[in-house]
C-alpha cells in the first residue's frame, strides 16, 4: 500500500483528533500541531462532490462536545445534513452558503435547558459562546483531517427551523459547511498584535517580545 | 426567491456592507438562469461578469476598496456593453 492510500485509510478510521494528527505527522513528516492547525487553516467556499465519511464526521462532532462550556451547560445540538435535497434547501436559503459542499452540520444551542440551569446569563450568552467555541474546535479537527470548511451565520433561522423540524427553545446558531476542499486561500489580513493587545491597562501598549509571533 | 428574501431578512441585521456584496452576488447568480431556462439565450458577456465578481466578491470582508473597485468595474462594463448594444 502506498504512503497516500495508508493516510487516507488511517484517517478514515481514526476515531479520535490526536490519532489522526500523529498519523498524519508520521506518514507525511508534517506538523500539523494545534498551533499550526490554528494558523493554516482557511473559511473553504469551494468544495469537492465527495461525502465525508461518518467517522470522520464522528471525529469532529466529538472534537466539538469537548470545547470549553460555562457552567459545564453544554448546551449544543448537532444536526449532521447529507441528505442532497435538504442540502440543496439549505444552501437556496442561505445567502452565505457559498460551494456544493455535499454535507453540513447545524450547530444549535438548547435555550431551554440553557436558561434552566443558567439564568439568562447562560441563555442569551453562554450558549452562544459555547456553540462558537465547539465550532472552533470542529474547524479544526476538520482541518487536521484534511477537510475544508466554513462557519456560516447567514441564514434565515425560520427557514431553517422550519426545514429542520427544530422545535421551539431549540436555535440555530452557526452552520458548519464542510467537505474536501477544492482550493486553498490565501491567508486574509490580520490585526498585528501592536493593535489589539494592551499590557495591564487599555491603551498601553503591548511590547513585543524579540522571539514573537510576527504581524 | 429564496436568495433574494433571505438576503432580504438578513440584510436587518447583517453589517450594512453586506447589502451591496448580496446585490452584486444576486447578479453573479442571475447570470446562470440561461442553464435553467432553456428559453433564455447564453451569453458570453454574463460568464465574464459573472467571472470578475466572483473573483472579487468576497474581498467584501478584506478590502473594502478592492470590493469597490470591482463594483465600479463591473457597473462601467455593464455600460460599455449597453452602449454596445444600443449601436447594434
Amino acid at each position: 500500500m502506498k504512503g497516500e492510500e495508508i493516510l487516507q485509510a488511517g484517517l478514515a478510521s481514526c476515531k479520535h483528533i490526536r490519532a489522526a494528527c500523529i498519523l498524519r505527522r508520521e506518514l507525511e513528516g508534517s506538523t500539523v500541531d494545534i498551533l499550526e492547525a490554528i494558523k493554516t487553516r482557511r473559511a473553504i467556499r469551494k468544495y469537492k462532490t465527495e461525502v465525508v465519511p461518518d467517522d470522520m464526521i464522528e471525529t469532529i462532532l466529538d472534537a466539538g462536545r469537548f470545547a470549553p462550556t460555562g457552567s459545564n451547560l453544554q448546551p449544543w445540538k448537532f444536526i449532521v445534513v447529507r441528505n442532497p435535497t435538504t442540502i440543496d434547501l439549505i444552501r437556496k436559503l442561505s445567502p452565505g452558503y457559498f460551494g456544493a459542499a455535499p454535507q453540513a452540520i447545524v450547530i444549535c444551542s438548547d435555550k431551554v435547558t440553557a436558561y434552566e440551569k443558567g439564568g439568562t446569563l447562560g441563555r442569551d450568552y453562554i450558549t452562544i459562546a459555547d456553540c462558537s467555541m465547539a465550532t472552533e474546535n470542529m474547524l479544526l479537527a476538520a482541518h487536521a483531517l484534511g477537510l475544508g470548511a466554513c462557519p456560516m451565520k447567514s441564514f434565515a433561522t425560520a427557514a431553517i427551523k422550519e426545514v429542520l423540524q427544530i422545535p421551539d427553545g431549540i436555535e440555530p446558531e452557526l452552520i458548519l459547511i464542510m467537505g474536501y476542499p477544492d482550493e486553498k486561500p490565501n491567508p486574509p489580513p490580520k490585526y498585528p498584535l501592536e493593535q489589539i493587545v494592551f499590557l495591564d491597562k487599555y491603551g498601553r501598549v503591548w511590547p513585543r517580545s524579540k522571539g514573537g509571533q510576527s504581524s | 426567491m429564496a436568495f433574494l428574501a433571505t438576503s432580504a431578512r438578513g440584510c436587518l441585521d447583517e453589517p450594512p456592507s453586506y447589502g451591496p456584496f448580496r446585490l452584486i452576488d444576486g447578479l453573479s447568480r442571475l447570470t446562470d438562469l440561461p442553464k435553467y431556462a432553456t428559453c433564455l439565450k447564453d451569453d458570453e458577456f454574463l460568464h465574464k461578469i459573472k467571472r470578475d465578481i466572483d473573483g472579487k466578491k468576497f474581498t467584501v470582508m478584506t478590502n473594502i476598496d478592492e470590493f469597490r473597485n470591482m463594483l465600479d468595474n463591473i457597473v462601467r462594463q455593464i455600460t460599455k456593453e449597453l452602449m454596445a448594444r444600443a449601436d447594434t
